[in-house]
């Protein structure tokens, strides 16, 4: 009854051991090939031959978006949406809530990115247990800022430090925050943390030569981020130290081609990005499904975060 | 021979002359400075924390970025707004002919209070160096931005109306009728402001409604009459006169009618938030976190009891027993503090998004909050300045000089 050695078994009968052997065969060789490519060209002409072939498609016409992978096709939309006028573009973020896996991989690069010190976090996954014991399931909500439409934090700045851009971003003017933090008790997503001007090195004991003492270790914390397209060092007691904080979709990417950091190191592209005002755009069409919710839709917020669930 | 000895008698310097004595005579509002200087003394380690470390050696979180200092500066705008409203009504409006007896002390008083109150607030700012900003680049759309104009300019009326009081002569008095109208609705405002800051927030359901401004006013008038009972008690000259004890008696009578008709109102306020059918599962979690959280005590046996109960109780028996009802003013007032912190610090240690606080794990992305020995350290250094600034001013201003004078209009 067995299957004698070196028969070739017809296409109904492909056993799995086989089907695997001959896809590594074929695939393995397609990745070779491509490893070998990217080889025989130096880091910087890969970047760019790949950033020419995104240029490519945002001008070429009829191209079928839809086969490319989403963070490709929402390159190509995002530079799409930069050739408008800022007030024409209504960014949005998405994030399927089936997909993410909870690995914090979207605060840990929001915080790299904008080297956010201890207290600030712009981008916390909250981990919700629904059910009771044993009958208990795990859910995963990222909770960026909601840029919201009708944003609660803005008209209760005294000084006008926080105010929506053309584009519907909420900013922050760090330089004309006072630090009075009624922003952050009017925020119904507590999406505005507080800058105390903490480390997350201080602690560390010096001993020169021996260890990384504190005042080395914190160079890279010392660094200036490049929020809303400043340069803010952080030095002494200057902004953004004493303010206010809020993630900003990493506008000072959007304005540079590319993605918001969370948006690209999702494992399981849950979070999407793009212009909801371009009909053909992926989150324009995700937007428009029937599983879509956001957060607090009772208060009014108009909340530019929306869920799949 | 005499007139030959007389050039040698002027060489000699008259160094034997005795010198008249200055004798530094102790009063007993001296315990003013000295208290003052030891608050300094013991706050001064807080004080230089906040100086060079900012807000981070306090206790305040990102979730919970208002806490004691904010709950202090509530507590004196009442307590200055409110005595200053219910002198300057009695007065003005009710025609009283006792109170401006005693109008420089409630002045000053008012002025030490509202010195105090903005120290505090700009100690509280992530940036103190930039509060000009509110004065240059006011949003008038935030109450906060209302409340710091408001505040100064109440600052500004006081300043003037005491400095025309002591110092004015009989030039300058007819504009204390004017200031002091003005002074009305600008301290009304700021009461009303000062609780609209929280009442217009919607993302907090314990502070977002209609009633808390209003009970903002009523509070601030109750603690107020209690400061100007206590100041009345403590500070009239004459106390053996029939007029002191009729003082007392009516400015007893206003106090124990603003605590009745406050702890009315925050009952039926209570009792809606607290219903269940309908009713706003977070508001009800904040409102049964003062009455029953941790800090219970601070609500039933700080305010309740010794704020509310006892007071009430002494001045419903003994209105005509001055010291009696200087006791129960000072409980009153002194007690009012746990309700401006149970305003503030429960409702921002509830949650907004369940699981949020323990989402990302950091010592300031927490709802933990109590305050820490350096914000007290902060307000006893704030205290020191006002207890200094009010005994060195009984001590050099002519504070009860006026007091023989009828009334300065």
């Amino acid at each position: 009854m067995t299957e004698p050695k070196g028969s070739q078994p017809s296409g109904g009968d492909l056993n799995r051991r086989d089907f695997l052997r001959s896809l590594a065969g074929v695939g393995g060789a397609a990745v070779a090939l491509q490893v070998l490519d990217q080889l025989s060209l130096d880091p910087e002409q890969a970047i760019s031959s790949y950033e020419a072939q995104i240029q490519e498609l945002v001008y070429a016409e009829g191209t079928n978006l839809e086969t490319l992978d989403v963070l490709e096709r929402m390159r190509v939309e995002l530079r799409r949406a930069l050739q408008k006028k800022p007030e024409e573009r209504r960014w949005v973020m998405v994030i399927d809530l089936r997909k993410c896996v909870g690995c914090h991989a979207c605060t840990v690069a929001c915080i790299a990115e904008n080297k956010l010190p201890p207290g600030v976090v712009y981008r916390p996954v909250i981990e919700e247990e629904i059910g009771t014991y044993p009958n208990v399931a795990r859910r995963f909500v990222p909770r960026p800022c909601m840029q919201c439409e009708n944003p609660p934090c803005v008209p209760v700045c005294p000084v006008g430090a926080t105010y929506t851009n053309e584009e519907g971003i909420v900013e922050m003017n760090y330089s004309r925050c006072i630090g009075c933090r009624y922003c952050i008790t009017a925020c119904p997503y507590s999406a505005r943390t507080s800058d105390f001007g903490l480390t997350y090195t201080q602690a560390n004991a010096n001993a020169e030569g021996l260890i990384l003492s504190s005042d080395i270790a914190d160079n890279y914390e010392r660094a200036s981020n490049f929020e809303y397209g400043r340069e803010y060092p952080r030095e002494g007691r200057n902004s953004p130290i004493g303010n206010a904080r809020k993630c900003h979709f990493c506008q000072h990417r959007i304005l540079e081609g590319q993605l918001p950091a969370c948006v690209t190191t999702c494992i399981g592209r849950a979070t999407l990005f793009g212009d909801a005002n371009d009909p053909e755009s992926l989150v324009a069409e995700l937007i428009a499904s029937p599983n879509v919710m956001r957060l607090r839709e009772e208060l009014g917020t108009e909340p530019r975060v929306y869920y799949l669930t | 021979m005499a007139q030959a000895v007389q050039p040698q008698e002027s060489v000699v310097p008259p160094t034997e002359a005795p010198l008249p004595r200055v004798r530094f005579e102790w009063r007993w509002t001296d315990v003013f400075w000295i208290l003052g200087i030891i608050l300094l003394v013991v706050g001064a380690p807080g004080m230089w924390q906040r100086l060079t470390e900012g807000l981070a050696p306090t206790n305040l979180t990102s979730y919970v970025p208002w806490g004691v200092w904010v709950g202090f500066y509530d507590y004196l705008v009442w307590m200055e707004v409110g005595s200053l409203l219910i002198f300057t009504s009695m007065i003005y409006i009710f025609g009283d002919r006792l109170m401006p007896k005693i109008k420089p002390i409630v002045l000053f008083t008012g002025f030490t209070i509202v010195t105090m109150g903005l120290l505090i607030v700009l100690l509280d700012l992530g940036h103190f160096e930039r509060f000009w900003h509110v004065i240059v680049y006011p949003d008038f759309g935030s109450m906060i931005a209302w409340m710091v104009w408001l505040h100064s300019s109440y600052l500004l009326i006081l300043t003037l109306e005491l400095a025309i009081v002591l110092w004015g002569g009989d030039r300058f008095k007819s504009f204390l009728k004017p200031l002091a109208y003005i002074s009305l609705p600008v301290g009304l405002a700021l009461i009303i402001v000062s609780g609209s800051i929280f009442g217009v927030v919607a993302a907090r359901p314990l502070w977002n409604t209609a009633s808390l401004p209003l009970m903002f006013l009523l509070s601030a008038l109750a603690a107020g009459s209690g400061l100007l009972l206590f100041l009345i008690v403590v500070f009239w000259q004459n106390k053996q006169s029939d007029e002191y004890v009729r003082l007392v008696k009516r400015v007893s009578v206003i106090t124990r009618t603003l605590l009745l008709a406050g702890v009315f109102a925050a009952g039926v306020i209570a009792f809606t938030m607290l219903y269940k059918g309908g009713g706003n599962p977070t508001r009800a979690e904040a409102l049964n976190l003062i009455l029953t959280g941790p800090y219970w005590w601070s609500f039933w046996i700080v305010h309740i009891l010794l704020g509310v109960l006892i007071p009430l109780g002494i001045l419903f028996t003994m209105p005509s027993k001055p010291v009696m009802a200087g006791i129960a003013a000072f409980l009153s007032s002194v007690t009012f503090v746990a309700v401006t912190l149970n305003i503030v610090i429960p409702t921002l240690v509830t949650e907004e998004l369940k699981g949020l606080a323990t989402a990302f794990v950091d010592p300031k992305l927490s709802l933990d909050y109590a305050p820490n020995l350096m914000e007290w350290m902060v307000l006893f250094f704030i205290f020191g300045i006002g207890a200094v600034i009010f005994g060195l001013g009984m001590r050099f201003l002519p504070l009860q000089s006026h007091h023989a004078e009828e009334s300065h209009e």
